[in-house]
């Protein structure tokens, strides 16, 4: 490679580099960081942030932003569990079906707020970052409404397996965060869908004139991140085998941080799901690398920040050039 | 009393010659019109002069003494203020807070950290008053005042610097007739006060009410300066364009029988009213029209980007009911945007996106589409339409802007358009692409693309189309079969004229002549 070649390739891979020090730093100095168990065990605890990231970057590159996921996760948990009480009648082993229907109902839920987020865009031209802002709170009330402030444990026996389980020695939760990278990230680039949100958020008048569904592309983008973080509950609910109303709470910053990490312009028009995944693996590294240093969990939450704002003065810095 | 004076003033972009050894002299306290066509070198010189860019050669002097503004800072402090076409007010800020921006005045006592507001509004009050434009309220927000007054407060926030030398650059482009006059007021006020006026201007029949000497460049090269008195319209015409030289444009029978696309009626208040035309299968059809004539508006409806407030859209025949983009698309039409960066191209996405916006459906109907699948089609357009492009996948911002354009017209012609609407196709390009431009819309048009150019350069009109409709402040006021059509019958019928009959008579007048 000549000079000038590497130079692309550090610009074009920057986070790569970035996260590749990182990893030679953490394994270096962090005992047991590179067992396969522990590897795994990062990937487990990115899988629901790494699912939303991936919906908020269709979201963040047609020109938006979602706030409410964190919110979501967690009425999406509380309702969950709450469905299968009530359709149960409260039974000890609530049948499958049930479960099903609660998945069903919660994710179409989800859906039907994105699609609401998405009209108010286009409707009203209300920004999205003040109908989510508005959703946040509203999810989270209805989050502690619905389970009256205390988590509702009403799920089968065999539920733990979606957020705990293992197959083939790998977390179902990892399981469910490579379809999610699989299916955005052939949207995003071999579908007119996956064209139209880069056309979209670059530049929206633009698209309109060339006859692009400018508001059903942005409605499609808020619906897909809607659905991830309802996923993204459920999978929690399991995890800690209940529904409670703190689940997520403050998820939409580690995934919004991820995203910007990952490359992907506020601005719109920008970015890729296979960044998103950089950013959210940088994040969950250092997460993981803090604990095992026996950092101070408050400190760790001043470093994360600090990284944050180190990471996207770093991809300004490159983008300028 | 300041002279200015130029000697061989010369600026090259890379081997573009926007301003070519311009030497002139230009008398203390008068009013300078400077003219000429978009792309002649006129805002070349206005930058030069404000230090916005510094000459390739030559020198500028002012009293004798010569000058070099490495910046807007220098010129500034040598008594040049200058005046743009875009506005620069802050809109939700005052009157004199926008006059005094960043120098607002301070309470001597506080040590420059409390404004003093009450001789803020004193000393607005007095300038506005010295500019007899008291009409005016210090404490107005300036977004609720109209455009014109805007522009005067833009003028007094220039005087308020005490310039020797004031650039207005088409001050009178966005203005109403009333307002027009006022400025004018102001503008001769200001030549009493000794200040030398550079004026700029695409209304050549404001040139004889305030100016004193009219300067034409063309091409970067300095044509010629005559007093105001000698100046008729014929002499300013022959000094903007020259004589043209012919471009070949192939001869076309065009069947008129039957419209493929037909407006009757159209009307979109304040933009435009009654508008009826017919367009023809493979026909190119000029629609000349100043600057807020309405014509990009009417493009807009007849491109289901815009609702009309009344009227009727027929596409081949059929009544198109509520036009909008899909349904336009989807029976044949296609637009390209007049302003590349703001609407028409994704400028931070690849060429090879951006040909591939409109086209989405066509490149793939099942809606999964990869680099791959585009690529023929990307490399097809780049072909026929000559787009040189380094690399496909570098953003279409790098691109210069006749290839831009061809990058707009490309994303269409992949949707094979029976007509296409082409809102100033020509803005910002260099002659040659223009004229490559051209040829495309006339090998198009043998293939059966009937196309609308709308444009105020009336002379690219002129070498573009088969016919031309007069768009004149949102009615049609003419049409000229383009055969032999001279382009100064065209600017004469396009003209904002106080007294319309005179104008409108000579130009039917001419029009006669022209198709003779």
């Amino acid at each position: 490679m000549t000079n000038t070649n590497i130079k692309i390739f550090l610009r074009r891979n920057s986070m790569l580099v970035i996260l590749g020090v990182l990893y030679l730093l953490v394994a270096t100095t962090a005992q047991g960081f590179m067992s396969v168990n522990n590897q795994l065990n990062i990937l487990r605890n990115i899988a629901v942030p790494g699912m939303i990231a991936f919906g908020m970057t269709f979201v963040i590159i047609s020109g938006e932003i979602d706030l409410s996921v964190g919110s979501m996760v967690a009425v999406s948990a509380v309702m969950t569990a709450w469905i299968v009480k009530w359709a149960s009648g409260g039974a000890f082993e609530p049948e499958w079906y049930i479960v099903a229907l609660a998945f069903a109902f919660t994710i179409g839920f989800a859906a039907a707020i994105g699609f609401f987020n998405g009209v108010l865009r286009h409707r009203v031209g209300m920004p999205t970052f003040i109908s989510t802002l508005a959703m946040m709170a509203i999810l989270a009330g209805l989050a502690n409404l619905i389970s009256n402030g205390a988590s509702i444990e009403s799920f089968p026996s065999w539920y733990y397996v979606i957020g705990s389980g293992r197959l083939f020695g790998v977390p179902v939760p990892v399981y469910l965060l490579g379809i999610a990278f699989a299916i955005t990230f052939i949207i995003l680039n071999y579908t007119t869908l996956g064209r139209s949100i880069y056309s979209v958020g670059g530049n929206m008048e633009a698209a309109r004139l060339s006859g692009i569904n400018v508001w059903r592309t942005k409605a499609i983008c808020m619906m897909f991140t809607a659905v991830f973080a309802a996923i993204g509950g459920i999978i929690y609910s399991s995890l800690i085998n209940s529904g409670s109303p703190t689940i997520g709470r403050g998820l939409e910053l580690e995934v919004i941080s991820a995203v910007i990490i990952g490359g992907i312009s506020l601005f719109g028009g920008k970015g890729s799901i296979w960044g998103a995944f950089i950013g959210v693996l940088f994040l969950g590294v250092l997460i993981n690398a803090m604990t095992l240093w026996g950092f101070n969990p408050y400190a760790q939450q001043i470093v994360k920040g600090g990284l944050i704002l180190a990471a996207v003065f770093v991809n300004f810095f490159i983008d300028r050039k | 009393m300041v002279e200015l004076a130029f000697k061989g003033l010369t600026k090259h972009y890379e081997s573009v010659k926007a301003l070519d050894g311009f030497t002139h002299r230009f008398e203390s306290g008068k009013i300078h019109a400077l003219i000429g066509k978009n792309g002649s070198g006129k805002s070349t010189f206005i930058k030069l002069m404000s230090g916005a860019i510094s000459p390739t050669s030559g020198s500028i002097s002012i009293d004798n003494e010569t000058v070099q503004f490495s910046g807007p800072k220098d010129a500034f402090e040598k008594g040049v203020v200058t005046v743009y076409q875009e506005l620069s007010l802050v809109p939700e800020l005052t009157v004199a807070e926008n006059i005094f921006l960043g120098r607002l005045p301070k309470k001597s006592w506080s040590g420059g950290m409390i404004i003093d507001w009450p001789k803020l509004k004193k000393d607005t009050t007095n300038l506005l008053a010295e500019i007899a434009a008291s009409d005016i309220a210090p404490e107005s927000i300036v977004s609720s005042l109209s455009v014109g007054k805007q522009q005067i407060v833009e003028i007094v926030k220039a005087m308020s610097f005490s310039p020797k030398i004031l650039q207005l650059d088409e001050p009178t482009s966005a203005l109403a007739q009333t307002e027009v006059s006022q400025l004018f007021n102001l503008i001769r006020r200001l030549r009493k006060l000794g200040v030398t006026i550079i004026y700029i201007s695409h209304r050549l029949s404001e040139l004889q009410q305030i100016a004193d000497t009219v300067t034409a460049i063309r091409d970067g090269i300095f044509v010629g300066s005559v007093a105001i008195e000698d100046a008729n319209p014929d002499v300013i015409l022959d000094m903007m364009f020259g004589d043209l030289p012919p471009l070949e444009k192939p001869r076309r029978v065009i069947d008129t029988t039957d419209p493929i696309l037909e407006g009757k009626g159209l009307t979109l208040t304040p933009h435009f009213e009654d508008i009826n035309f017919k367009l023809h299968k493979g026909e190119v059809l000029g629609i000349a029209g100043m600057l807020g004539s309405g014509r990009t508006e009417l493009l807009h409806c007849l491109f289901g980007a815009r609702k009309l407030d009344s009227g009727q859209i027929s596409v081949k025949g059929r009544f198109i009911d509520n036009p909008t983009i899909p349904t336009m698309k989807n029976v044949g039409i296609g637009y390209t945007s007049e302003d590349r960066k703001s609407s028409g191209l994704v400028q931070i996405l690849s060429s090879h996106a951006n040909l591939c916006l409109a086209g989405m459906k066509q490149i793939a109907p099942s809606n999964w589409i990869s680099t791959a699948k585009e690529a023929p089609f990307v490399a097809k357009q780049v072909s026929d339409l000559h787009i040189k492009v380094g690399n496909l996948h570098d953003p279409v911002s790098s691109l210069s802007g006749g290839n831009q354009q061809k990058i707009v017209v490309g994303n269409w012609m992949i949707n094979h358009p029976d007509i296409l609407l082409f809102d100033e196709p020509s803005r910002g390009v260099d002659v040659q692409a223009k004229r490559q431009i051209y040829q495309i819309i006339w090998e198009k048009a043998e293939q059966g693309l009937s196309s609308i150019v709308v444009s105020t350069e009336l002379e690219d009109l002129v070498e573009c189309c088969d016919r031309i409709l007069v768009l004149h402040e949102g009615k049609l006021t003419n049409e000229f079969m383009n055969i032999g059509l001279d382009p100064k019958t065209l600017y004469a019928a396009c003209m904002p004229n106080t007294d319309k009959t005179s104008i409108n008579n000579n130009s039917a007048d001419m029009k006669k002549e022209a198709t003779q």
